[in-house]
């Protein structure tokens, strides 16, 4: 606000005083008339001033403005006025015709009122809840607004829109809007949404974008379509380019499937419109997109085969060989055919086995070589065709072998009716143009990427030179035209081939050093005090030089490790040698090529290095320096130390096999531990039952007891004592086979244990002194001895736990066998008991007895009392005699007495 | 490939439950012990087989966190199923699903099948949630139930696999609208819109474009 307030008092010569005051008087007609039709005439006044006056009106009626927004929704005509006010106020668009000077201002005008905006998170979501509305006057200036919103301060409307519920989905559904103007424009809005914001670009995914897009661009005509399909293609691009997420949906959903029709171009020459450059352009780079070197490698291949599977790349290689593609779109083409088939065996094999329509009929490889080499292509175009031959021979061993055998003595065509592509490479190594040199030579270096068989292969290469003179090899015709002094380019093409090509390949090396003149050639380089632009091919020779060293096996006896290196001490300086090596990485050109495979320059005279060799260099850097430095004992050390490396190797392999045994058998004793475990809880609440059954039973029996005490007489069967009893026996037999059980689990770990003690033992014996082996080697042994004793804790532990565990088991053992005693008592106790109640049984037998013999007795007494004449009250006596004889104990105690006289 | 129909899931629930190891063992049926953090959202896809109908499933799998839940919400509206996912070693994650369970309502269409998943099956001897307590909340909810392990893949195939035949059960009762993508359902390319008529109609034709994908 103060530097709104600035600029507003500076403009002094600025709009009429009246113009403020008419401003003003409209804000207050907004904020307090109570009729619609007027607050709605001062919006469009206010719409009408914004432009010309746009400062003075965004200062004065933003609030007013918004207020309407908030209030006045049922008019969808003053909410138009009022979206639209905004959008002049906000948007920097409309401006273009203003001078020049003033454009500055008006950005900062607009990120400012964006900001006084947006301060109030409501504000936004306002705007989206207007956005709902279908009424063209409201829906379209809120796009617009929106749209001008986040032009100015993205990242924090994003953040607004994030959060506000299904904010995001809701701005989607613009691109269902039957009108025209609308859906466009929210493909735009949706372009500003979306840009740098991973989680908004996912949401939109899932809301069906890739669809709703590519429907719209095959409605619209694919690439002969007009600037919708262009915004849509931009859209698409926001939402796939470095989200990976994104582009596994995308090829998930099928949708690369549907990019192919997008190229069926063909040769009908319907006329290539500007418009339809711009779409095809975008197409490709789409393409590009999913298969750029730089996404995850896994990503990257499936995109590629799925290319292949639905003949994507097939409809590309076809817009490469026709006639009539302008320029531009050509180079694009073949950029992107080099990253659909870079380093995915299948794409090359198809891209090898392309032919151009000429008669007769050649590789499609060969005539792109023949623009590679030609002076007269465009630059980009030849960069081009360097990078598909490049990525052509990613990973492939058999096109890098078909690619060398061209140049083989063998295979070379007699007739010489065709040209082949190892010719064209030559003829490029040796032309006089030095693009074309560095190219050939770069091209060539990628035929031998680690590839040892090709680097031995092209050693047998003979170049006839002139009439008369015998053959010269490949390998020295090169360096002939290096120490020959051509031009920068030339000579650095040159170097890097050579030093490609001798890296890993000792038989290479002793080629190159057989030729006497070549180390002094490379020692006076190196040596020499040249000019600055000099410095880089000075670097390189010392690499190659270093790498003769490193790589060298001894078999020249002039050229010995050891010489070359003496050779160094005395000509150059070992420390000149390693500050003119590190001349190469320092280079300001050097990182610009590290970062991507694709040989993308400016202009020709950038064209010095190559991915590739940037990786060569890092590779080599370190280790031809640590070569340098090493006297000749090092060096045999090192070859010990190598060998015993390497063995070292196999212990630890060895040992880390045994520790994946080891380790599964622990998992697996640690699995009996815990079943064991298990056991041993079931068993104690076993025991407990049984315990408690004990308890029952001696109460019972204690009851049983007292009432016996009680009353010495004949009493209630036991039998239910003996049944309680009668569990017992079954559950013990069971208790004792688990307990048996246990033991050999116990025994059978034990000896486990044991085995394993000792394997231990041995290990840790075995285990060879690592102090005076090499680092390497040391921490491996070191890392298994580490593991072993983890190794051995975890089974310390584990004999802890048995012991434990065994310790419980005793005491269990203990709790059975005192109980089994106990049961042993009882039963005792029981048997007596049934015994004495047998007795009392037999008495009371006899007591009955005696009591019937009685009762006759007083029978036969009464009868001769009556037949006496003696009278009696018979009934009663007898009938109670004859009912109670068991019931007896529990009636009351007079009638017991009575009976037990 | 073509497929019968497309579903859409997602997986919610707190952070560290195994989210992205269920996903992981699921689409590459392999198991990452060290695992980075999910951040926003990743997708993962699959292609499955219920009643002889291919079925494609794409998977969003989201972060926990709770500063992510507002990205998280803007995925329910248009998904078919989601996995609501605990740890049965961690009670707090469980005590968390209501929370859960009230913002995929809210968000979601109603016709949403979530199955609810108690995973580390194999932490047994760390167990803090009972398989019964799980249950019971599941029943109480409405939603399918499973204990799964993205360890040993114990159960990780059946939950997303159970959830699809749930979506395609309603499917065929006609509770969600198959032509609204919204809906987080599609139609595959290659279905005729008979397939999509009634329930009388689809073992034939997907007999007819099984043995169709069977030649080529
Ligand atoms: N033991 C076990 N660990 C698991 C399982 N699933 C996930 N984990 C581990 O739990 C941690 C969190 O997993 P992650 O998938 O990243 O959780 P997210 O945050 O829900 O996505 C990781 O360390 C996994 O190794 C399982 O089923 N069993
Ligand atoms: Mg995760």
């Amino acid at each position: 606000m103060n530097f709104l307030r600035g600029v507003m008092g500076g403009q002094s010569a600025g709009p009429q005083h009246t113009e403020a005051e008419t401003i003003q008087k409209l804000c207050d007609r907004v904020a307090s008339s109570t009729l619609l039709d007027d607050r709605r005439n001062a919006v469009r006044a206010l719409k009408s001033l914004s432009k010309k006056y746009r400062l003075e009106v965004g200062i004065q009626a933003m609030e007013h403005l918004i207020h309407v927004l908030q209030t006045d929704r049922s008019d969808s005509e003053i909410i138009g006025y009022a979206l639209d006010t905004l959008y002049n106020i906000i948007s920097n668009d409309e401006e273009e015709e203003l001078e020049e000077n003033s454009t500055r201002q008006s950005e900062d005008l607009g990120s400012q009122f964006t900001e006084i905006f947006i301060k109030q998170q409501e504000n936004v979501t306002l705007l989206l809840s207007l956005l709902e509305e279908f009424d063209f006057h409201v829906r379209w200036p809120s796009v617009k607004l929106l749209t001008s919103l986040l032009k100015q301060l993205g990242p924090q409307v994003q953040q607004i829109i994030l959060v506000s519920p299904m904010g995001v989905s809701r701005l989607m559904d613009l691109l269902a809007d039957s009108r025209e103007v609308i859906r466009n424009d929210g493909v735009l809005l949706l372009q500003a949404l979306t840009r740098s914001n991973g989680a908004i670009q996912k949401i939109v995914a899932f809301e069906n974008a890739f669809e709703r897009l590519l429907d719209i661009i095959t409605e619209e005509g694919s690439s002969d379509g007009g600037i919708v399909v262009e915004d849509c293609l931009i859209l698409l691009q926001n939402l796939l380019k470095n989200n990976n997420s994104n582009q596994n949906f995308f090829k998930e959903g099928s949708y690369i499937q549907r990019m192919k029709p997008w190229f069926e171009v063909g040769d009908e020459n319907s006329g290539w419109s500007a418009q339809k450059v711009t779409n095809l352009h975008l197409m490709l780079q789409l393409v590009r997109v999913l298969v750029s070197p730089t996404n995850p490698p896994g990503a990257t291949s499936s995109c590629q085969k799925a290319m292949f599977q639905c003949g994507l790349l097939q409809q590309l290689c076809t817009i490469l060989m026709a006639t009539g593609v302008p320029a531009d779109i050509l180079t694009e083409t073949i950029n992107t055919v080099s990253e659909v088939i870079r380093g995915c065996q299948v794409n090359q094999d198809y891209f090898a086995s392309v032919n151009a329509p000429s008669n007769p009929p050649r590789p499609a490889i060969v005539v792109l070589l023949m623009s590679m080499v030609n002076e007269r292509q465009p630059f980009v175009l030849r960069c081009a065709v360097l990078y598909c031959f490049q990525c052509f021979l990613y990973k492939n061993q058999k096109g890098q072998g078909e690619i060398v055998s061209t140049l083989l003595p063998s295979t070379i065509d007699a007739t010489g009716s065709s040209v082949s592509a190892g010719q064209l490479l030559c003829g490029g190594l040796f032309s006089t143009d030095s693009l074309s040199n560095w190219c050939a030579a770069v091209a060539l270096a990628h035929a031998l990427q680690e590839n040892a068989t090709q680097k031995e292969q092209l050693l047998r290469v003979q170049l006839a030179t002139s009439i008369g003179n015998p053959p010269v090899s490949l390998l020295q015709q090169c360096t002939n035209i290096l120490a020959q002094g051509s031009k920068i380019q030339t000579r650095v093409g040159l170097l890097i081939l050579l030093c490609t090509w001798l890296s890993n390949c000792p038989i290479a090396v002793t080629h190159f050093l057989h030729n006497t003149a070549n180390v002094p050639f490379l020692t006076g380089q190196i040596a020499e005090n040249l000019g600055e632009e000099e410095q880089l091919v000075q670097g390189l020779c010392a690499l190659l030089l270093g790498i003769s060293i490193y790589f060298n096996d001894n078999s020249l006896e002039t050229y010995l490790k050891e010489k070359l290196k003496q050779l160094i001490e005395k000509r150059i300086g070992k420390e000149n040698f390693i500050e003119k090596l590190g001349f190469i990485s320092k280079h300001e050109l050097y990182s610009r090529a590290s970062q991507k495979p694709q040989p993308n320059f400016p202009s020709p005279e950038y064209m010095i290095f190559d991915h590739e060799f940037t990786k060569l260099v890092k590779e080599l850097e370190g280790v031809i320096t640590k070569a340098i430095y090493k006297s000749s004992e090092e060096d045999k050390k090192e070859e010990e130390v190598k060998k015993t490396l390497e063995q070292h190797d196999n212990i630890v392999t060895h040992y880390k096999n045994m520790i994946r045994e080891q380790d599964l058998q622990l998992e697996e004793l640690k699995h009996q531990v815990s079943t064991l475990k298990c056991q041993n809880e079931q068993l104690q609440t076993a025991v407990t039952q049984q315990a408690s059954q004990i308890q029952q039973q001696k109460d019972q029996y204690n009851l049983l007891k007292v009432q016996r005490g009680k009353d010495s007489q004949p009493q209630g069967l036991p039998s239910d004592g003996a049944q309680v009893n009668g569990i017992q026996p079954e559950e013990m037999s069971r208790l004792r086979e688990e307990i048996e059980e246990l033991k050999s689990n116990q025994e059978r770990l034990q000896s486990q244990l044991a085995e394993k003690d000792s394997l231990i033992e041995n290990l840790t014996k075995s285990v060879p002194v690592p102090g005076e082996s090499e680092a390497g080697a040391a921490a491996g042994v070191a890392e298994v001895e580490g593991r072993l004793s983890v190794l051995l804790q975890e089974t310390r532990e584990l004999q802890n736990e048995i012991k434990v565990l065994s310790a419980e088991r005793t005491a269990l053992k203990e709790q059975l066998d005192s109980s089994n005693s106990t049961i042993a008592i009882l039963q005792n106790e029981k048997d007596k008991l049934e015994l004495e109640i047998t007795d009392s049984k037999k008495e009371q037998d006899d007591l009955l007895v005696l009591l019937a013999d009685q009762d006759q007795k007083i029978l036969s007494l009464k009868k001769k009392l009556k037949d006496l004449g003696h009278p009696i009250e018979e009934e009663d006596e007898l009938e109670s005699g004859d009912q109670d004889e068991e019931d007896d104990e529990n009636e009351d105690g007079g009638k017991d007495q009575g009976l037990s006289i | 490939m073509t497929y019968a129909y497309l579903f859409k899931y997602i997986i919610i629930g707190d952070t560290g439950v195994g989210k992205s190891c269920l996903l992981l063992q699921f689409t590459d049926k392999r198991f990452q012990p060290v695992h980075d953090l999910t951040i926003g959202v990743e997708f993962g896809a699959r292609m499955v087989n219920i009643d002889g109908k291919q079925i494609k499933l794409q998977i969003w799998d989201t972060a926990g966190q709770e500063s992510f839940r507002s990205i998280t919400r803007s995925y329910y509206r248009g998904a078919a199923g989601a996995l609501l996912v605990y740890d049965i070693t961690r009670r707090e994650t469980f005590n968390h699903l209501t929370s859960w369970l009230e913002d995929a309502r809210q968000h979601s269409s109603s016709n949403m099948v979530i199955m609810l998943i108690g995973n580390k099956s194999d932490l047994e001897s760390r167990r803090d949630v009972k398989r019964e307590e799980g249950e019971a909340f599941a029943r109480e909810h409405g939603l399918i139930f499973m204990e799964t392990s993205a360890k040993t893949a114990c159960n990780v195939e059946e939950a997303f696999i159970n959830t699809a035949k749930e979506i395609y059960r309603k499917i065929q009762q006609g509770l969600f609208d198959v032509h609204n993508e919204a809906n987080g359902i599609k139609i595959g390319p290659q279905q005729s819109i008979a397939t999509s008529a009634g329930p009388g109609a689809c073992p034939r034709n997907s007999r007819d474009t099984g043995s169709d994908s069977g030649c080529c």
